[in-house]
């Protein structure tokens, strides 16, 4: 039992240090990006960065994977405030609901129907090259 | 009551909003109890109904937002995860990423266009099918307004979410990595979560192609400003 808790009590300081890891290093990146007036914002250079720490094994995936997993699940909580704030546009909201949900459920039909028929192609191509490569390298391995 | 009440009110309520209504869905698995759809409308009503104004209401939930930038960062982790998947299919998933970025991008325009939607809101609709972290960044370069753009980001992901099945039926399109490519380009995160229905590869895909279309919006985005506003 105590041996259990223990172990829980363990993963949860993990996952909040990784999520203050991760807090921290989007500070920096922002004032990184801001003290040099960059033109990529700070998020993205910490994508940037992390990526190139892990794949330099200089950062092993296993110690930010609870923190990053808790992160992404969890989006949908960080953009609620400002999504409250609909209550301020309320009548633009109203007057132009009809266009503007059309706009939406068009927009969204082109861009699943365009992405999905597009990736459908690429993807049966792709695919016979992949397999073309494969046997090609095999080939010069048999000679 | 005080405003700072208010504040901390609001913060415990929405907290434990999300968390009941998340867990009470993954337990009873019924659409109208998906977290997008209810936990918004529920904060509403509750801000709405004890009138709480809205600067009381993000003295303290403002720091919620906060953490978008480092849940940002830590998509660096799936895209990492998945690099095998990325290299054997460079092409397909680039090409995903291109093709869905531009037609939500110009889709948006050009209804919006149509429409004759006011500026505020045809400029916040622009970045509508990307993340929310990303579209919240890309919409200031478009003019747009990112409270505005959070709820059309949202919307879009709901539309995206319910509109696909019979739309992939109706198109023939049901290779996984079509499948998650058009998810993850048209609804985002609710667009991912939905592929991750239809099949783990459909997830992973989606996932990747949300990823890379909020990276490439947010860095393109001064550039398409030219041309789009």
């Amino acid at each position: 039992m105590t041996a259990e808790r223990i172990k829980k009590c363990y993963g949860v300081l993990q996952l909040l240090s990784q999520i203050g890891l991760f807090c921290l290093l989007a500070w920096a990146m922002d004032q990184l990006s801001v003290y040099f007036a960059l033109p990529i914002p700070g998020s993205v250079l910490g994508i940037a960065i992390l990526l190139l720490l892990m794949g330099l094994k200089l950062v092993p995936e296993k110690s930010v994977k609870l923190g990053a997993g808790w992160l992404t699940g969890e989006l949908l909580l960080f953009f609620i405030p400002p999504v409250i704030s609909i209550i301020k546009y309320e009548s633009l909201f109203e007057q132009y609901s009809a266009p503007l949900m059309l706009t939406l459920v068009i927009g969204s039909v082109c861009v699943l129907l365009g992405t999905g028929f597009v990736v459908d192609r690429v993807f049966r191509f792709e695919t016979k090259m992949n397999i073309k490569r494969l046997s090609a390298a095999k080939a010069i391995g048999e000679a | 009551m005080s405003q700072s009440m208010l504040a901390a009110i609001s913060l415990v309520f929405t907290l434990s909003c999300y968390f009941l209504i998340k867990q009470l869905y993954l337990k009873k698995r019924v659409w109208w109890l998906a977290p997008i759809l209810i936990v918004p409308v529920v904060i509403v009503l509750f801000v709405v109904s004890l009138k709480i104004p809205l600067p009381a209401y993000f003295e303290y939930t403002h720091w919620l937002v906060a953490l978008l930038a480092p849940a940002t960062i830590a998509f660096s982790v799936p895209i990492y995860r998945e690099r095998k998947l990325i290299f054997s299919y460079p092409l397909t998933i680039g090409i995903g990423v291109v093709t869905g970025l531009l037609l939500g991008l110009l889709s948006s325009w050009g209804l919006t266009q149509i429409f004759s939607l006011p500026p505020e809101l045809s400029q916040s609709t622009l970045v509508r099918s990307v993340s929310t972290p990303f579209a919240m960044e890309a919409t200031s370069a478009f003019g747009g307004v990112p409270e505005l753009t959070a709820m059309l980001v949202l919307l879009t992901g709901i539309i995206g979410m319910l509109v696909c099945e019979p739309l992939f039926k109706l198109a023939k399109i049901n290779s996984p990595l079509a499948i998650g490519a058009a998810l993850g380009a048209a609804a985002h995160g609710a667009g991912a979560a939905k592929a991750s229905e239809f099949g783990k590869e459909e997830g992973v895909v989606a996932s990747l192609t949300m990823i890379f279309t909020g990276i490439a919006m947010v860095l393109g985005a001064p550039f398409f400003s030219i041309f789009l506003v």
